[in-house]
């Protein structure tokens, strides 16, 4: 399985070598027979959902969640850069501007949280179908840019309609009303409970997508964008599809964060935001879905324990590392460890049959 | 969501029970009496690598130890608070993380009061966790009047400063003392926006006239068409809005148009560890209106010797008022003989104070702290006569002139 980052770098040329085309979504269960591979991703999936469930168990429970909201977001950038090929260097956009619709239809509306979720959710797909329309016509580098600047300028309008944002200030005291249920409404750890539902959704959504037959065109275009095309696949319109969902689920995810904050602030729209969750997908492992999940409980609780050492410099910690994970181990740390798994076990096969 | 899966079956029935215990937890733990945990617990939530590194920062906690060693003598065996505990965390100026920390000081490191929180976002996240844990907050860095408008509550606090009193110290004292006509500059958001409000209904209620509003974008980096439009109606006075980066390249292009003879220059924020760290002939003759100045006094300037031997540096203001609030809040402990958030408001609101940080100070019904502030002149380069004497303090501003009255929008 070649590199996907350097895919994009050369989809131009559409190299053509036959292993290209057809490969295996999952890099994990490439190599075990049909039945096999689909028994192990519904454990995987079994496995992630119990993971889920302890985990505000393990650590404190708006770390937690916020571990749950990132993890769904590099998810979603995941789908795009993993399954798509294509680095999306502005899901900041979709992220913030869900966490600040989510706040608005709360706060004047007084809704219940899904339901201003599902509206911020909505918002950063419609939002997503002009900005992915005008740039998946390029890759690559070109693609990363052009994603940025949309970002930026969502950014600089959130400033500006400080009436509505707050500006700077954010916009602060977002109620988590919830049926009137108060545990939920007050308790972080009720919260989360009430919350990881739509993030677990949001997950189940995006498995699948990638191993549904749609999935299988979104990895060919990824591999070889011409003999997509000459198969007679829209290839644009597929990515403008993936765009939409990979921001719906971005949005689904800034969201929940914006509710168990209670504010939202242009932190959340800023390209620090989109350049968190790209290394968070990258540490986890490109093109793995479960790395997204891995590589936000790694950062998110390695910001949170940094806060507190009293060391002062957490940005050296977390680039370093990232540093470290890229040269050394170019899948990502859960891709790394597929891959580990994969050759044992097909050293194991070897030797049983 | 996934994390190492062979341990988590084991560690999640060995943590559930904790989790749910430090869970419950939200109102006020211990009923009538005395200290929660048997100890004060005083959570210092700020910047200790970012930007306010220098104006707060990790010597914040310095300042909040002299207190606490400060409040120990003064009371002895006496003392309410027997053991008293500091806990910081690095919010990196990032509102999500302080909002996570705020509550896991309040929730698990049972803090019975933050102090500090830089930035305004981070700031009013805190408050609004400081209401839904009802537990203190006395915010001593954010500028933003919003603290006690419309997001004020019973338990959170300000201090030392906000953005109105900024403006109604510079904008008023130097119409009065001639400076009448104005053109003000500022980045077009909403602190900036705030700050060009404040600043002009300042003006002109003094008897002042703003002959200019100019916004600038955000951040900006190149002002010399703005410096010449702000010049070209011959204003006495131009007011600059900007702050941190933004205000130090404003001030340099300033200096190099050859500005500082034809028009005095006001800033609406800048505190002393910008004028340190760009140097004092940058900012020479500009005025700006300053909470606190170290070297004010005697009775300051003792405080700042016993804080530079612990930390080989000057107080910011922002150093003196985490030591007084720390100090108050510590006080209002002892006078309720509990740290039970109601009895300590109780103890705090109303209160006059005199310290080092507040001179005729009182906590007023918004929990704005009022006090005497100044209006400083930097000193141009041989003027200073040794590290840190940056400022002239032209007048004092009294207390009751200094702030703006209660907020409409404040109900607790």
């Amino acid at each position: 399985m070649t590199h996907p980052l350097k895919d994009t770098s050369d989809t131009s040329e559409a190299s053509d070598t036959p292993e290209a085309s057809g490969s295996e979504a999952d890099i994990g269960t490439a190599l075990l027979r049909p039945g096999r591979r689909n028994a192990l991703r519904w454990i995987m999936l079994a496995v992630g959902l119990v993971a889920a469930l302890v985990l505000p168990e393990l650590v404190y429970p708006p770390v937690a969640m916020d571990i749950a909201a990132w993890a769904l977001f590099a998810i979603s950038v995941d789908l795009l850069l993993g399954y798509t090929g294509l680095l999306s260097f502005g899901h900041a956009a979709f992220w913030g501007s869900s966490a600040y619709v989510t706040g608005l239809i709360a706060i004047h509306w007084g809704l219940p949280f899904p339901v201003a979720i599902l509206g911020g959710m909505l918002f950063a797909m419609a939002i997503a179908v002009p900005i992915g329309y005008l740039s998946v016509r390029r890759t690559g580098i070109y693609f990363a840019m052009v994603t940025l600047a949309f970002a930026q300028m969502i950014y600089f309008i959130a400033n500006q309609f400080s009436g509505l944002t707050g500006g700077e200030n954010g916009l602060q005291s977002i109620p988590k009303s919830f049926f009137g249920v108060e545990s939920v409404e007050t308790d972080s750890f009720y919260f989360y409970y009430a919350a990881i539902g739509l993030i677990l959704l949001g997950v189940w959504a995006a498995w699948r997508i990638i191993h549904s037959p749609f999935g299988r065109v979104l990895v060919a275009i990824r591999d070889n964008p011409a003999r997509a095309r000459a198969l007679g696949y829209d290839v644009d319109r597929y990515k403008i599809i993936v765009f939409v969902l990979s921001a719906g689920l971005a949005g689904l995810a800034g969201g929940v964060f914006a509710i168990s904050h209670g504010f939202a602030s242009l932190e959340e729209l800023n390209w620090t935001t989109s350049g968190k969750v790209v290394l968070i997908t990258v540490l986890g492992g490109i093109g793995t879905l479960w790395g997204g999940p891995v590589g936000a409980a790694i950062v998110v609780m390695l910001e949170d324990r940094l806060a507190s050492s009293g060391f002062e410099g957490t940005g050296i910690i977390l680039g370093s590392i990232f540093v470290v994970i890229v040269l050394l181990f170019r899948h990502g740390i859960w891709g790394t460890a597929t891959d580990l798994l994969q050759r044992t076990m097909a050293g194991r096969r070897d030797q049983g049959d | 969501m996934r994390s190492k899966k062979p341990a988590a079956a084991v560690a999640a029935a060995v943590c559930g029970s904790l989790a749910l215990a430090a869970c419950g937890g939200g109102g006020p733990s211990s009923g009538g009496g005395k200290l929660s945990n048997d100890k004060v617990v005083l959570g210092l939530l700020n910047d200790q690598s970012g930007v306010y590194k220098d104006l707060s920062g990790p010597n914040a906690k310095i300042a909040i130890q002299m207190a606490i060693d400060d409040y120990k003598a003064k009371y002895g065996a006496k003392a309410v608070a027997k053991t008293i505990e500091i806990v910081t965390a690095d919010h990196q100026n990032k509102p999500d993380i302080a909002n996570t920390k705020a509550q896991e000081m309040y929730d698990r490191q049972n803090a019975d009061v933050i102090l500090d929180v830089p930035t305004s976002s981070a700031a009013l996240a805190v408050a609004s966790q400081a209401k839904a844990k009802k537990k203190l907050f006395i915010d001593v860095t954010a500028g933003t009047t919003k603290l006690t408008g419309s997001a004020c509550n019973k338990y959170t606090y300000a201090w030392a400063y906000d953005t109105a009193m900024l403006a109604k110290g510079t904008g008023t004292t130097v119409v009065k003392k001639g400076g009448k006509s104005w053109s003000i500059v500022y980045p077009d958001y909403a602190f900036g926006q705030d700050m060009q409000k404040s600043f002009t209904k300042a003006v002109t209620d003094a008897g002042g006239t703003v002959q200019q509003n100019i916004p600038t974008p955000f951040p900006n980096d190149n002002f010399a068409t703005f410096i010449t439009k702000a010049a070209s109606t011959n204003p006495k006075v131009i007011g600059i809005m900007a702050a941190g980066g933004d205000l130090i390249n404003f001030v340099k292009q300033y200096n190099q148009a050859g500005m500082q003879s034809k028009a005095q220059l006001a800033v609406g924020l800048m505190f002393i560890t910008d004028i340190h760290s760009l140097g004092v002939d940058q900012f020479a003759g500009t005025s700006f209106t300053d909470p606190w100045y170290w070297n004010l006094d005697a009775k300051n300037r003792a405080w700042a010797d016993k804080f530079q031997a612990k930390t080989n540096t000057r107080p910011s203001f922002a150093h003196a008022g985490n030591y007084s609030a720390a100090m108050n809040y510590l006080e209002a402990v002892q006078a309720a003989g509990t740290d039970a958030s109601e009895a300590v408001i109780k103890a705090l609101d109303g209160k006059k104070i005199n310290d080092i940080f507040l001179r005729n100070g009182e906590v007023r019904s918004d929990h704005r702290v009022i006090h005497d502030v100044y209006l400083a002149k930097v000193k141009s380069k041989n003027q200073v006569k040794e590290p840190w004497d940056y400022e002239q303090i032209v007048e004092t501003i009294p207390a009751a002139d200094a702030f703006e009255p209660v907020s409409p929008d404040c109900h607790m």
